[in-house]
């Protein structure tokens, strides 16, 4: 097979350029890097056992992931024990066709941010189904409306500055929405109310999932992902299988690390779901839907995991806590945003990408743009090495190798999963 | 299944060069030796001067990249060129004499920094001995780029190379062949076991020998990436310069935290190199320093690269700054 991508690179480059020279992007970044940098160094020090905590999560997940297959089946055997319901995706397809099933046709869905979703495209997907999907993050409510793609993982629309967001408001509410943040939150806030109220369904991520108890941990500071995984009759988690850690003890380590390295010094909320909402107040029988939802859903994602799981080379990617702290340090991110990257952004995204969307000939520009530097290594609370991966996907790239090539055990252990599921 | 994947022609012209010239613009190993011209190093000794060609070849990089930014490098006309020396032969210019002069004064200055670099460590009691024309490019960029394949089988040349002139130590001059040697030749040529430093350790090793220069002027650091996290190679280079009496002042981003000066995406994105490169100047200024040095050549030619119209800052190789202390 012959893949040219010449083109590819040649569009991909100019798409760079444009980025850096945006004034708008420009600005954002240098804000976001200080306010990153500021922020980080002095949570840092008022918190200082972060460090030796990082260290300690990064053995939790190099264990996780060499045991992923048998976490997977004890947090699903977890779900279902707390009365949720709990499916194995093993692809993109799978994991969207089990949430249109579901969610059924017709529907309303609040949604909270989630990589997960921005890689299976979630929304796009219910959308052509007929269901009204709304992101309920603030960022990825702005670029709902923006018709854009996340620039940066945990802040979405990092390069809209104000004026811009009023600008889009102004227009989708019909009304002048003043270039004042306070006032295009509080708008936001109006509209967004009767959405979580309404709807049909909630949809969220999870930040870690504990095996033990099938806690769910997602971590937030807006309150979106209280309401909308709390006042709808349904909750689905969708959630990436590398995402379970053995124990609740494990779950709270792996979560401070994450939100201290992704800029939340305290998250304003820390939400631990683990099952449909209940009461036994009357008579001590249990009755589902007491005030959050009724059902709990929990859809497990493959997706390329897995195989990354097994290549020594490339698990380590695994061990992502989605903290975003490489992009700040990255400069060729500091300069395009999330331009460097496909679904998955940055570095690390490019390995992401490779393995879990786009494939190795949507990552090979992005392979190519990594500067090997090395700076993201020595910010990143796990240690991942990019540099590394890069290095050895750039060489799959060159000679002809894909991936998962002579991957054996793969039919296997998905064979195995899915029958955990339907037994 | 394999897949040929057709990727940007730079990539294979660099590839390509190496494999068969022994240098990624497929400069002449006379031309990668002219420095040492006059010197009579021996071709034989304990301690291996390495240049690996690469602060020669800085002034070709730039031409090279200049070409390319005005080529479309998906046209036929691209993929038809091999090598630095024809590329502008194909359009329409000689390209020999265009090098020849406009570029004289850049190529003095770099062959000089090899000389320099030389004299210096010959100054520090050390025996060096060169290979002259029959020096090779440690193939950093095959390792880089992917062709790892290459890499396993133009490495052995190199060693061959090393081998003939029975040197234990190889002093390299830049960090990237010193990561390549050090870290990587071990894992592809079994049994390859010479002392690998980088110019910056040898100085080090003997401070106590270097002249002063006479200067109040602080300076600032530029580390490498590959000298401050690879080869974990920083304290050094401040020791270094407090031998020689110079302040210091040290930018934000610095040692195991340093920018990178872009000069990796120089080949496919040089745009975007250049703006990395100018934004790291901006952060080494901010220090106030007028003298940014740093220690390795693509860092010395990104830096100087970024550096706006008018800046009054120069950007010095350690090696050419501490050569003023000899001159003196
Ligand atoms: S690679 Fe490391 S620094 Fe980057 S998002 Fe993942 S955990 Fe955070």
């Amino acid at each position: 097979m012959k893949l040219d991508l010449t083109k590819d690179f040649a569009e991909y480059a100019k798409d760079l350029n444009q980025a850096s020279r945006d004034a708008n992007i420009q600005k954002a970044m240098a804000r976001a890097v200080k306010s990153y940098r500021d922020t980080t160094a002095e949570t840092m020090k008022r918190y200082p056992h972060t460090p030796d905590l990082a260290l300690e999560v990064q053995g939790i997940k190099t264990n996780a992931i060499e045991n992923n297959p048998d976490l997977l089946q004890q947090a699903m055997a977890s779900v279902e024990r707390n009365k949720g319901k709990a499916f194995y995706a093993k692809d993109a397809e799978a994991a969207l066709a089990l949430a249109a099933q579901i969610i059924g046709k017709g529907k309303t869905v609040v949604k909270g941010k989630s990589m997960l979703g921005e890689e299976i495209h979630l929304r796009e997907y219910l959308e052509e189904q007929g269901t009204e999907v709304w992101e309920t993050d603030l960022g990825e409510f702005i670029l709902q409306l923006k018709k854009e793609r996340p620039m940066h993982i945990l802040s979405p629309a990092i390069h809209v500055p104000r004026e811009q967001v009023a600008e889009i408001f102004s227009k989708f509410f019909g009304k002048e929405v003043p270039p004042d943040i306070a006032a295009e939150v509080a708008q936001v806030r109006e509209f967004m109310r009767d959405k979580y109220f309404t709807a049909d369904v909630g949809i969220s991520g999870a930040n870690v999932v504990a095996a033990d108890t099938g806690a769910m941990v997602i971590i937030e500071n807006e309150g979106n992902v209280r309401l909308s995984t709390g006042a709808p009759p349904v909750h689905i988690v969708m959630v990436g299988i590398e995402k379970i850690v053995p124990t609740f003890s494990d779950a709270m380590k792996v979560a401070e690390v994450t939100w201290r390295y992704a800029q939340y010094g305290i998250p304003g909320y820390v939400n631990i779901i683990s099952g449909p909402s209940k009461t036994g107040d009357i008579e001590k029988v249990t009755t589902y839907g007491a005030h959050g939802p009724k059902e709990f859903y929990v859809i497990f994602v493959d997706n390329g995991r897995s195989l990354m799981a097994r290549d020594e080379r490339f698990s380590q990617a695994l061990h992502c806590l989605r903290c975003g702290g490489c992009m700040y340090e990255c400069p060729v991110f500091q300069v395009t945003a999330g331009h460097f990257g496909y679904t998955y952004l940055g570095g690390i995204g490019s390995i992401w990408t490779a393995f879990v969307s786009g494939g190795l000939e949507k990552a090979a520009p992005l392979l190519y743009t990594c500067l090997r530097c090395g700076r993201c290594v020595e910010r990143c609370p796990m240690s991942i090495n990019v540099p590394e991966m890069v290095g050895q996907l750039r060489k799959m790239i060159v000679n002809g190798e894909q991936i998962g090539d002579g991957d054996l055990t793969l039919a296997a252990t998905v064979g195995n999963a899915s029958q955990a599921l339907s037994s | 299944m394999a897949v040929e994947t057709k990727l940007p022609p730079v990539l294979d012209i660099i590839r390509s060069n190496i494999v068969k010239y022994g240098n990624p613009l497929a400069m002449k190993g006379s031309e990668v030796a002219s420095w040492a011209k006059g010197l009579n190093l021996p071709k034989r000794g304990d301690i291996l001067f390495y240049t690996g060609g690469e602060y020669q070849l800085l002034p070709f990089i730039d031409s090279l990249v200049k070409t390319m930014t005005h080529i479309d490098q998906g046209s036929k006309g691209f993929s038809l060129m091999m090598g630095v020396r024809n590329i502008l032969d194909k359009a329409g210019f000689n390209a020999e004499k265009v090098y020849a002069s406009v570029l004289a004064k850049d190529r003095e200055r770099y062959n000089r920094v090899c000389n320099k670099a030389a004299h210096i460590l010959q100054r520090l009691g050390y025996d060096l001995c060169y290979p002259g024309d029959e020096e090779l490019y440690s193939g950093a960029l095959l390792y880089e780029l992917g062709f790892w394949e290459d890499l396993k089988e133009y490495a052995q040349k190199v060693v061959d190379m090393i081998e003939r002139t029975g040197a234990k130590t190889i002093v390299c001059l830049s960090p990237h062949a010193a990561e390549v040697l050090k870290l990587i030749y071990p894992q592809m040529v079994p049994g390859f076991s010479a002392e690998i430093k980088t110019f910056v350790e040898m100085v080090w090793e003997q401070r106590d020998k270097l002249p002063a220069i006479p200067t109040s002027k602080p300076v600032v650091i530029h580390d490498s990436c590959r000298l401050a996290r690879e080869l974990e190679v920083d304290e050094e280079i401040r020791d270094i310069l407090q031998a020689v009496g110079v302040p210091i002042v040290e930018a934000y981003r610095n040692k195991k935290w340093t920018t990178c000066c872009g000069g990796p995406s120089k080949l496919l994105f040089p745009e975007l190199s250049h703006t990395m490169g100018s934004r790291r100047v901006d952060e080494l200024e901010e220090t106030g320093a007028e003298i940014i040095l740093t220690s390795c050549p693509y860092c010395l030619a990104s830096l100087e690269g970024g550096q706006a119209k008018g800046d009054k800052t120069t950007v010095e190789d350690l090696i050419e700054f501490l050569y003023r202390g000899f001159a003196a």
